[in-house]
């Protein structure tokens, strides 16, 4: 090998010149250039040099990672669904016109080869060995997208990529998101519209962006190019096939803890004349479809999405019309396993229901042959025909229906063979292989038997319902009317659901069993002849002829009913029991000893195909006519109720009466010494093991001879008891070795889950050993052993569900997850079968503990970002939580921080806050999500918001702030009466003792309502006696003009109201009409909003103030000091006397003042000549100094001369000397 | 909204019905209760029973019409929560009778109850409040409930006829129980085990202690019985004693089985006046009794004794979607009627089978998959 490898010459790589790798590479080059020029590539060429070197820097990044780690794991889910998975649903959304039906179609046509004229409904596919995908088309409205996103395995958005995102995808996505997120995958559509290649890359691109911030980063989105022939094109299909067929799904939350059923056929089965004489009475319907989410045990409420609540009349389990192929070895599916089912669609050819299975064949693909010899010779072509195609042509000369002749032949029956028991023909016309057994019949028996052959090749799978018109048909003329052929009938309703199973294998399980037999019994007597009938193929051997006796025959009467419980087919046989049988039942039943079970729970009415109630409709009977009744019969009556009565009104007490005191004295201890560490372990040990030897496999009959040994206590082998504890130690690590065993196969199924494809079981033996080491080196991690305990808890569930037989385990376990339902519905709204659209599917969900009942939720809402409008407290909304769909009022609220619920009038702009309304409870948990309008045409974003339930309560207690105001009507010193805060004595003494305060500040209290006598004037003025007047006291006293008011916070009441959306009782184009908003009311009615003046802005005008002088008493004035004395006279307007006076000097005076004159003038020029003479002297200076300036400059400009000289000078002579 | 009543008959299992009525939130009607007998309609404890459940939940229903033979449940929320004010229990039936369905409806309240019991914690009828701190709660923890918070502490001790015990319970609130698998009903290791007098000289305990022991001591040598002798205000208002034994097993079972001795109620000796001064039972023959009913309990199999076969079956019933495996001895008639209600309410039946070897019965079944669904998240 490695010399040929040597010599092989390969094709050098030759580097793309164009196309998208060049591209790439060239985008990838010009990246590493910038990089290259930006200088921070050289980072990267030596990564052991940004090693940590730091310690405090790696423990923190490890704890990082750590961190980052912790953070990727969420709590393991229980997954308890144990049996076949339901198909995944995979819903196609998106707006109108953007190819969701052509893709179904392009779909369905790459799994099954058929083309599909019209999607309508879920279609189901087997999509590969291990999976199914049900296909459905998402409706267009919003009602139906809620509805779509709560049965959604996987939700293809289709996005036309020619136009760019649509409202409907995120409005999708929202709703999903809120319903638990299922997978989403987007698909691009219309992008042939793009010439140019650039653009539309550009285009991808940002619809990619988008995508993923929605999203998250790195969702699929898928490109459909275009078209071919009006087909996407096919390699692009299986591409996205591929994709489907490989994704995997985790359950979500709500879906896993309730059962639901997308209905993918519906049928109404009221009677027609019925519905003939009342067109719009109430209706009975029924749904099919696969049984998802958890089991659905019997008594179930249901809630059909857009309907209301229903409980189911009854529920089948059908077989499955698109089952998995049989696990065989081999790869792929064969075209024959290529199943599809859509009964709505009008594609399924087989339609099963509880009693019949319909086949659809399309007329141009049956060929009719004709009856005429002449045609049929030219069809056979001058073969010979041979016997299958006479029976058959034979076939079509009947010329009465199957019913007339079975009349007919009964009539022979009774007139000619009394002896011939009713069963016996049943089970003639049932069974196929009657070749041998009717010798002795006569010809007219025959001819009823070819017809007994032609029913069932006819019905083909149908043959249960013909035998159960046959049996009753028997039943009817055999003249037993009376009660115990009611009950017997009832017990052969399950075994009709029996029947498809057996259908479903392909074969039936019973022998023929007369011929011989019948003819001998014959000749006994009827009796003896009933229970031949009845007995079943095994114990069909002539053991019970051989016995005449009656009693013996009862005995074996017994047995057979104990088989019954495991062969089903006897149910049939039991189909109608004659008068004389009844005392033959009453006996069985006074001697036979029923189980445990039974003795507990009662008859065991294992009718699980119809869930009724029972129990109540015989209490109203037992009311109804009980008054005189002989007490044996009422014996009776408690004997079949299953020893319930006779005890209705014992003493609840859990304490059991102390019991015959049994004295555990000395000689008798030995019995009860075994149950103490102090006794013989090993005896003991035994017993313990015997019972785990039961519980295990229950074969007492190994360990039967051991009892003797505990007992008889004579003789004490220690030989054998060792023995036993040695077996008993052998056991027990034996059974220790298992668990172990079972847990290490548990592990390494589950880790060879990890990775992407499941294991088969034959590879997974073979993983034990290899994973062993694997599975210890996790075993420290606290995840791992979580998930490993919840799947050692889910093997221990399926072993103790696989020990159960099928009826018990129904019972216990309700029906499984996965098996295709039929479910009947009564009382139906004529509405509902009239506007039935296959487009829009439909949901029925099973409702969980309690959420029938109604009440408060709080809730934690925020409005959508989209949605333009903040919320109003109490306009109606539309909100969708769980499965149901309903208006409702809520109140916003907010938390203060004590604690404090308070309202809010509005959502906030973009934060959280609480919504309180009142409607069908649902487990805390659960996503709402919040719509106000339903129609189809409005542009913006429909969502309005989106919620969590927090709580549910039988009370919300929101609040609001209260101001009550109040004006006193009287004041004393420090206490007023106020008015007009209260209107009654009664409010008042609800609020005593509560703060109050004036406008200016003065705080005070409530004390009590006030007298009569003080408080109230009108009183006595002979008027009516005023209420609501309070007595307060305050800090201070209050005046008159005061205003108080008091603050407080008061109950916010939520409206109980809510209104379930009926969309489906309605024509699905028609917008749901409900509670219509406030604003909306007005809008349409033309009404004003009402406006409350005084809660308008006005203009703020505020006045001067004026302020008055200040008047200091006279007494006061006269004691002030002179310096405190007001002495700010004001300006006068009269002159004073003195400006109005002329003023005549006296001689003297006027001699100083013309002094006074003289001096000033002297004083005045002096001072005059001083200034000149500064003046003067001060010019001299400056002149002085500008001259000293002057020369100084001259002299320094010489000196500056002479220096510059010299240096040049000095410099000449330096350069010479360098030259 | 039409609520629809779910309709039963008779006083039987009357605390069954209202505990399985408020956990699966089903509205009931009970006609016919003590319809003939010559007291009719409801007894004073379960008109107490309803008041408290009405203080444990909110906003429950419950109307009684007028002979108090016919009653109408509506269950609200089960709120829990500390209640400051004590429930009176009366003295009709004992403590142990309230606290039977109280600790199961506790579980799933919204918030962790705290509640005190007045009334008659011992007494012959039900089980005594030492057998139920000392057996059920120990139960209970095996299906997952916390440990801590989870107490029942016995301020004062009452006997019949007149009471005036007084007990605390707190419960902690639990999201889900956890399904078991309990068949090893073990050997018996210890016996434990409390004795108590009210009212009558301590000597009394001792004398019981001692016969007891003369039965255990041949089987088992670890065996301590206490003493817990009560006087003054703690001791009620009734002369009385009696004891409560318990038997732990090696796998960790305990059985139980418990008496007390005192002067019968008023209206039961209303008939027969002459001998209402009768003597109580000697103590020696009290504590002989009791051991050998023990004795019979732990004979009988199963791992817990026939008077909690009902605690057990519901709270299996009340388990997650998972498979539960008990053995128990012979069924009680308790046991039956509880397994008759689950079935009733939970529409839960539970696979039966006899075990001849040992004389056990086993049981297996799903539980409900109770969720508390009041708690409060955030």
């Amino acid at each position: 090998m490695a010399v040929n490898d040597a010599d092989q010459s390969n094709r050098p790589h030759r580097s793309r010149h164009s196309g998208a790798k060049k591209a790439k590479s060239d985008k990838k080059k010009k990246q590493q250039q910038r990089q290259n020029d930006d200088g921070g590539d050289e980072k990267r060429q030596n990564p052991k040099a940004f090693a940590f070197s730091s310690t405090n820097k790696a423990k923190r990044l490890q704890s990082r990672s750590v961190e980052k780690e912790q953070r990727r794991l969420h709590v393991p889910i229980v997954d308890r669904s144990y049996g076949e998975p339901p198909p995944y649903v995979v819903v196609v959304q998106g707006p109108p016109q953007v190819g969701k039906s052509l893709l179904i179609k392009s779909l369905v046509k790459h799994y099954t080869k058929h083309n599909l004229p019209d999607v309508r409904g879920p279609i189901t596919i087997v999509s590969g060995k291990q999976r199914r995908v049900q296909f459905v088309e998402c409706p267009n409205d919003i009602n139906g997208m809620i509805d779509a996103a709560k049965f959604a395995d996987l939700a293809l958005l289709l996005i036309d990529g020619s136009y760019g995102f649509e409202m409907e995808t995120f409005e999708f996505l929202n709703i999903l998101q809120t319903h638990g997120f299922p997978k989403v995958m987007g698909v691009l559509t219309h992008l042939d519209k793009f010439k140019d290649a650039k653009k539309l890359r550009k285009r991808k691109q940002e619809l990619k962006r988008r995508f993923w911030t929605e999203i998250y980063d790195g969702a699929k989105l898928f490109y459909l190019s275009g078209l071919i022939h009006g087909k996407y094109v096919k390699r692009e299909v299986h591409n996205l096939a591929r994709f489907i067929s490989v994704m995997k799904f985790h359950p979500l939350s709500w879906r896993t803890s309730h059962p639901y059923v997308l209905v993918d056929r519906f049928e109404d089965i009221t009677p027609p004349e019925k519905v003939h004489a009342n067109n719009k009475c109430d209706r009975k319907i029924t749904l099919y479809g696969y049984l998802r989410g958890c089991n659905l045990k019997k008594g179930n409420k249901v809630h059909i999405a857009g309907v209301g609540d229903y409980s189911l009349t009854a529920v089948t389990a059908l077989p499955d019309p698109c089952p998995l192929p049989s696990a065989a070895k081999k790869k792929g599916l064969r075209d024959k396993e290529k199943l599809f089912y859509a009964p709505m669609s009008g594609l399924g050819d087989l339609l099963y229901d509880k009693d019949a299975v319909y086949i659809n064949i399309n007329d141009h693909l049956v060929q009719f042959s004709k009856v005429d010899d002449e045609n049929s010779a030219m069809t056979s072509k001058g073969k010979d025909r041979d016997v299958g195609e006479v029976l058959v042509k034979s076939l079509q000369n009947t010329k009465y229906s199957i019913n007339e002749k079975l009349e007919n032949s009964f009539i022979n029956i009774f007139g000619q063979k009394p002896e011939m028991s009713s069963e016996a023909v049943a089970d003639a016309l049932a069974t196929h292989k009657d070749n041998k057994h009717d010798s002795e019949e006569d010809v007219s028996d025959r001819d009823q038997h070819g017809k007994a052959i032609e029913t069932g090749e006819d019905g083909d799978g149908s043959e249960s319902s013909d035998q159960d018109e046959a049996g009753a048909m028997m039943g009817e003329a055999s003249s037993s009317d009376d009660r115990d052929d009611d009950a017997t009938d009832m017990k052969a309703i399950p075994g009709d659901l029996k029947e498809h199973v057996e259908f479903k294998d392909g074969r039936r399980r019973r022998k023929a069993i007369f011929g011989n037999d019948v003819d001998q019994s014959d000749m006994m007597d009827s009796k003896e002849d009933n229970d031949a009938a009845s007995d079943d193929a095994a114990s069909s051997d002539s053991e019970s002829f051989k016995e005449d006796d009656d009693d013996d025959d009862d005995d074996d009467d017994d047995d057979d009913n104990d088989d019954d419980n495991e062969d089903d087919t006897d149910d049939d046989d039991m189909g109608n029991v004659s008068k004389w049988k009844e005392s033959l039942a009453e006996r069985t039943l006074s001697r036979k000893t029923p189980s445990l079970m039974q003795l507990v729970y009662g008859e065991s009415t294992v009718n699980m195909t119809s869930i009724n109630k029972q129990n109540d409709s015989s209490d109203d009977e037992e009311s109804d006519d009980d008054f005189f009744k002989p007490i044996e019969e009422v014996k009776k009556q408690s004997m079949k109720n299953g020893l319930n009565d006779g005890m209705v009104n014992t003493e609840d007490c859990s304490k059991c009466e102390p019991s015959v005191d049994q004295r555990w004295d000395k000689k008798d201890n030995e019995g009860i010494r075994n149950r103490f560490v102090t006794g013989n372990l090993a005896k003991a040990a035994l017993r313990n093991s015997l019972s785990n030897g039961n519980t295990e496999e229950e074969n007492d009959e190994v360990y039967g001879d051991f009892e003797d040994l505990e007992t008889g206590e004579k003789y004490d082998n220690y030989q054998t008891d060792d023995a036993v504890a040695t077996t008993v130690h052998k056991g027990d690590d034996a059974e220790a070795e298992q668990r172990r065993l079972k847990k290490l196969a548990l592990r390494a199924k589950f880790d060879s889950q990890y990775p992407f494809f499941p294991v088969t079981p034959e590879e997974d033996a073979g993983n034990d050993e290899k994973s062993k080491p694997h599975g210890q080196a996790n075993e420290s991690s606290y995840f791992d052993k979580l998930k490993e305990e919840i799947e050692l808890r889910k093997q221990m569930n399926i072993a103790e569900l696989n020990d159960l037989d099928e009826d018990t385990r129904l019972e216990i376990e309700g029906f499984r997850n996965g098996t295709y339902l039929r479910l009947e519905v009564h009382d139906v709204p004529c509405e509902m079968v009239e506007y039935f659209d296959p487009y829009h599917p439909i949901l029925v969900g099973g409702i969980g503990l309690g959420e029938e009942n109604v009440g408060y939720m709080q809730a934690k809402l925020k409005r959508h970002r989209f949605h333009k409008k903040v919320l109003k407290t109490r306009d109606p909304i539309i909100v969708s939580v769980g499965w149901r769909r309903y208006q409702t009022t809520p109140v916003y609220a907010t938390e203060d921080l004590n604690g404090r619920l308070r309202m809010l009038k509005y959502t906030p702009e973009h934060a959280h806050c609480f919504a309180f309304f009142w409607g069908p409870l649902a487990p805390p948990n659960t996503g709402i999500v919040a719509v106000q309008n339903l129609s189809n045409n409005q542009a913006t974003f429909r969502i309005t918001a989106t919620a969590v339930v927090l709580e549910y309560n039988h009370a919300a207690r929101i609040v609001k702030k209260i101001k009550l105001v109040g004006y006193p009507c009287k004041i004393f010193k420090k206490t007023a009466f106020i008015k007009d805060m209260f209107t009654s004595d009664l409010e008042v003494a609800r609020f005593e003792g509560a703060a109050i305060r004036t406008v200016s500040g003065i705080r005070g209290q409530v004390k009590k309502a006030a007298k009569e006598e003080i408080g109230n004037q009108p009183k006595r003025k002979g008027g009516q006696t005023k209420e609501g007047i309070a007595r307060c006291t305050f800090e201070d006293k209050i005046l008159m003009s005061d205003i108080v008011f008091l603050r407080a916070w008061t109950q916010v009441e939520v409206p109980d109201f809510y209104n379930p959306l009926t969309t489906a009782l309605q024509p699905r184009d028609k917008t749901w009409l409900g509670m219509r908003t406030v604003a909306e009311l007005r809008r349409e009615h033309n009404l004003p909003i009402p406006l409350n003046k005084d809660s308008l802005y006005k203009k703020v005008e505020r006045k001067r103030k004026k302020y008055n002088p200040l008047v200091i008493p006279k007494s006061l004035q006269e004691k002030l000091p002179f310096e405190s004395k007001p002495k700010n006279t004001p300006k006068r307007k009269r002159k004073s006397l003195d400006q109005k006076r002329a003023v005549v000097m006296e001689s003297a005076e006027r001699k100083i003042c013309r002094l006074y004159q003289h001096y000033r003038l002297i004083a005045n020029n002096s001072e005059k000549k001083r200034k000149i003479n500064a003046e003067k002297k001060r010019k001299e200076l400056e002149k002085e100094r500008a001259k000293d300036e002057l020369l100084t400059r001259k002299r320094q400009r010489e000196e500056r001369r002479v220096r510059y000289r010299a240096q040049d000078k000095q410099n000449k002579r330096m350069r010479r000397a360098e030259a | 909204m039409k609520t629809e009543y779910k309709r039963l008959k008779g006083s039987q299992s009357f605390r069954q019905r209202l505990l399985l009525a408020t956990l699966s939130s089903t509205p009931i009607i009970i006609d016919d209760i003590r319809a003939d007998e010559t007291w009719p309609g409801l007894h004073n404890h379960e008109i107490s029973l309803l008041r408290l459940f009405e203080t444990v939940s909110d906003d429950c229903l419950v109307q009684i019409n007028e002979t108090g033979t016919k009653l109408k449940y509506k269950p609200g929320i089960i709120m829990g929560g500390t209640q400051h004010r004590p429930h009176d229990c009366g003295v009709s039936r004992s403590i142990a009778y309230f606290l039977e369905p109280l600790i199961l409806l506790g579980l799933f309240a919204k918030k962790p109850l705290t509640i005190t019991l007045k009334g008659i914690t011992n007494d012959f009828k039900d089980p005594s409040v030492d057998t139920f701190k000392s057996t059920a709660l120990p139960m209970l923890k095996r299906f997952g409930v916390p440990a801590e918070g989870l107490s029942l502490k016995i301020e004062s001790r009452g006997v019949p006829p007149n009471g005036g015990g007084e007990v605390v319970l707190s419960l902690p609130v639990v999201q889900s129980l956890s399904a078991v698998n309990w068949t090893e009903e073990g050997f018996v290791k210890k016996i434990r085990g409390i004795t108590f007098s009210t009212k009558v000289s301590a000597q009394f305990e001792n004398s019981m202690i001692r016969a007891a022991r003369g039965i255990f001591n041949p089987l088992l040598s670890d065996v301590h019985i206490f003493t817990d002798h009560r006087s003054g205000p703690q001791a009620g208002n009734s002369p009385g004693y009696g004891i409560s034994l318990v038997a732990e097993t090696t796998t960790g079972c305990l059985i139980s089985a418990d008496t007390a001795v005192s002067h019968a109620r008023h209206e039961e000796t209303a008939g027969l006046e002459d001998d209402s001064k009768k003597d109580l039972m000697p103590p020696e023959d009290v504590g002989c009794g009791i051991a050998n009913i023990l004795l019979g309990e732990i004979a009988q199999g199963g791992v817990v004794d026939s008077t909690h076969q009902g605690l057990l079956f519901l709270l299996c019933a009340l388990c997650p979607q998972d498979f539960s495996k008990i053995r128990v001895g012979k069924l009680s008639q308790h046991g039956i009627e509880t397994l008759r209600n689950i079935r009733d309410f939970l529409n839960l039946k539970f696979v039966i089978k006899p075990d001849p070897q040992t004389q056990s019965v086993l049981l297996k079944g799903m539980g409900y998959g109770m969720k508390n669904l009041s708690r409060k998240i955030s």
